[in-house]
């Protein structure tokens, strides 16, 4: 199986943008092009809100964001503003951030722990499970015209969680939350549940704006493992990397399925690189909780990037937080939200084991923040890259031209891995990339994108 | 860490404005090397995250995450990286303005010698890029200075940001 053209008989979507271009022309993943309007075009930008955003299933919470009952955070799924939070019954659930009055914003805060929900417009109150409570003068009301039953808050029409993800679907047509992961669960196992008691925040979610669009981001995170030595080049120039720019081109690259992409990497043959380079007190109970195969993976390796398509990344990988400092591991977990058709809401969490130590979580932090997110030594060029692409990308003569993404197209993939989906040897190449773009095709130019052969 | 006021005008407050100035003028002269000598080795550098609360639960800062979280050695990794010419954020270079104002400062009886000093501020900082707009930094400044022969070094800079959602795409500059 290689990443190519799907077969689309039936269900086509009509796709076609104003000026007569389809969408599933932009996108040729046997060949190893993509056009650039897709990086900057108002008509892809809808439909991608239209068939991904309120169809796929969107990250929305780490359940260990909300420990206590009435916490609540708010959330955007498809740029639509959304409470989390959870019930006295200890259910999270998730709604519309909206009155049924006027249609208010009713929670105005990041985060907060609230006994009702109450709008501030006219004081319409709502449970801690989205019911409808009270009304300002009731009394005023016939009853016929106030049945509370009926007007309780909107809920996210499918809301489940995978050890402890939380994600929310706008659709009853796409498929649960287990099925649209798939496979991908085997490797979110191995990132954020891979200790008995499993994962959580660090702290808050870091947020900021970027004017790219984020499928440069996504692009990015689908196994770019290329980009290190030019694009981090002033921290390979210090020694932060390895000399040899070769040297971290091993481990494979993976399309798990349905879009859901990731490289994986070994580090140096040293034990202090083993099980992604966690303490050693972790080590003993992520074999004790993953199944053999997946301990066997964390075992030899050091780094994994990859997307839960489609613009959920996470980004396991050890890393000097300054010259002087040991190479410390950090898990991050990104979602890209576009906000328009050359913006891109950036919300990057810092997840570690519940079991890890104090001294463990101050050193996965300091690493984290020192180079990623916005400050970061390594990502605040990357975030130079992807603006100045999604930049000159606008351009209609730069838009005659597609863009490369041949690399290693033509090895065959490899029978050694032992994970699911279809891996390719080494982790430099452009294959998942083509994947994930081939996905993206997918779901804006069929009906249902999840079902059905494929390519 | 409350102090005695050091009143405005006086003589240790006119040489902690002029310390305050003069690391300004570094860093928009891109001294990064100057403005690293301004640091004590124990620095503590950091910028928390703040999110948007209500006010019974206080002011949104996280204290134990954040954006920046710097000791000396990793400002220095900083700075090295930024002499390097392929630390892309900053090739060309943002060119910035540090405007420090409001200053208090007050005596901290608690630091070695009595010789420390809080010294808080506003800041503005305004950073453009190519021909990009301008991208505009507001916040309080909570600085400890030590005092050091005639001058001062800074032993911690704490740096509470007004934005919750960062509306710059990195944070490559100084503040």
């Amino acid at each position: 199986m290689s990443a190519t053209v799907t077969s689309l008989a039936e269900g086509r979507l009509d796709a076609t943008l104003a000026d007569g271009a389809d969408v599933f022309d932009l996108v040729d993943a046997e060949g190893g092009h993509v056009a650039r309007r897709i990086y900057a075009d108002a008509g892809i930008h809808g439909f991608e809100q239209e068939r991904i955003f309120r169809r796929a299933w969107g990250f929305l919470a780490h359940e260990s964001e909300l420990p206590n009952p009435g916490d609540y955070v708010e959330r955007q799924l498809a740029g639509e503003h959304v409470i989390v939070i959870r019930g006295d019954d200890g259910v999270v659930r998730a709604f519309l951030n909206s009155c049924r009055h006027r249609g208010m914003r009713l929670c105005r805060a990041d985060k907060g722990n609230a006994s009702f929900l109450r709008c501030p417009y006219h004081g319409w109150s709502y449970g801690r499970d989205g019911g409808l409570v009270s009304v300002f003068a009731e009394e005023l009301y016939d009853p016929e015209h106030l049945d509370k039953s009926t007007l309780g808050l909107i809920p996210v029409d499918q809301l489940d969680s995978y050890k402890g993800l939380v994600f929310g679907c706008w659709s009853t047509e796409t498929p649960p939350l287990a099925e649209f992961l798939g496979d991908m669960r085997f490797y979110l196992d191995i990132l954020v549940a891979r200790t008995p008691a499993g994962s959580e925040v660090v702290g808050p979610p870091q947020v900021w704006e970027v004017h790219t669009n984020w499928k440069f981001a996504t692009d990015n995170f689908t196994g770019d493992n290329f980009h290190l030595y030019t694009a981090h080049g002033s921290v390979a120039e210090l020694g932060m990397l390895p000399p040899d720019p070769m040297s971290l081109a091993f481990g494979n690259l993976v399309h798990v399925q349905g879009g859901h992409v990731l490289h994986i990497v070994p580090g140096p043959p040293i034990p202090q690189a083993e099980f992604f380079g966690v303490p050693n007190d972790l080590r003993p109970l992520i074999e004790d909780t993953l199944n053999p195969l997946q301990a066997e993976l964390a075992r030899n390796h050091s780094f994994s990037v990859g997307t839960v398509f489609p613009n959920l990344s996470f980004m396991q990988v050890m890393v000097q937080g300054s010259l002087d400092s040991p190479p410390t591991p950090f898990m991050s977990l990104r979602v890209w939200q576009p906000t328009g058709p050359t913006t891109t809401r950036v919300w990057s969490w810092l997840l570690v084991e519940k079991e890890a130590s104090p001294e463990y979580r101050q050193a996965t932090y300091e690493a984290y923040v020192r180079t990623f997110g916005p400050s970061g030594i390594f990502e605040q060029d990357d975030m130079e890259n992807w603006e100045e692409c999604t930049r000159v990308n606008k351009g209609a003569v730069a838009q005659r031209h597609n863009l490369h993404h041949g690399m290693a197209l033509h090895l065959p993939p490899d029978p050694d891995f032992v994970g699911p989906g279809t891996a390719w040897p080494g982790s430099y190449g452009e294959r998942t990339q083509l994947c994930f773009y081939d996905e993206w095709k997918r779901w804006i130019t069929v009906a249902h994108p999840w079902a059905g052969e494929r390519g | 860490m409350g102090g005695a006021a050091v009143p405005v005008g006086s003589a240790d407050y006119n040489a902690i404005a002029e310390w305050l100035y003069r690391e300004a003028a570094m860093l928009d002269r891109g001294d990064f090397a100057g403005w690293l000598g301004l640091m004590a080795p124990d620095i503590a550098y950091e910028m928390p995250t703040r999110q948007s609360v209500y006010p019974k639960d206080g002011e949104g800062f996280t204290t134990s995450f954040g954006f920046f979280a710097d000791n000396y050695s990793s400002l220095e990794t900083r700075v090295k990286r930024l002499a390097t010419d392929q630390a892309w954020a900053e090739q060309p270079g943002s060119r910035t303005r540090h405007i420090v104002s409001n200053l208090l400062v007050d005596a901290l009886d608690d630091g070695p010698g009595g010789g420390e000093f809080l010294a808080t501020s506003a800041f503005l900082v305004t950073r453009i890029r190519s021909d990009l707009p301008y991208d505009l930094f507001t916040g309080e400044r909570r600085d400890v200075l030590r005092r050091d022969g005639d001058g001062f070094l800074l032993a911690r800079r704490t740096l509470l940001l007004d934005q919750t959602v960062l509306k710059s795409y990195n944070l490559s500059i100084f503040f």
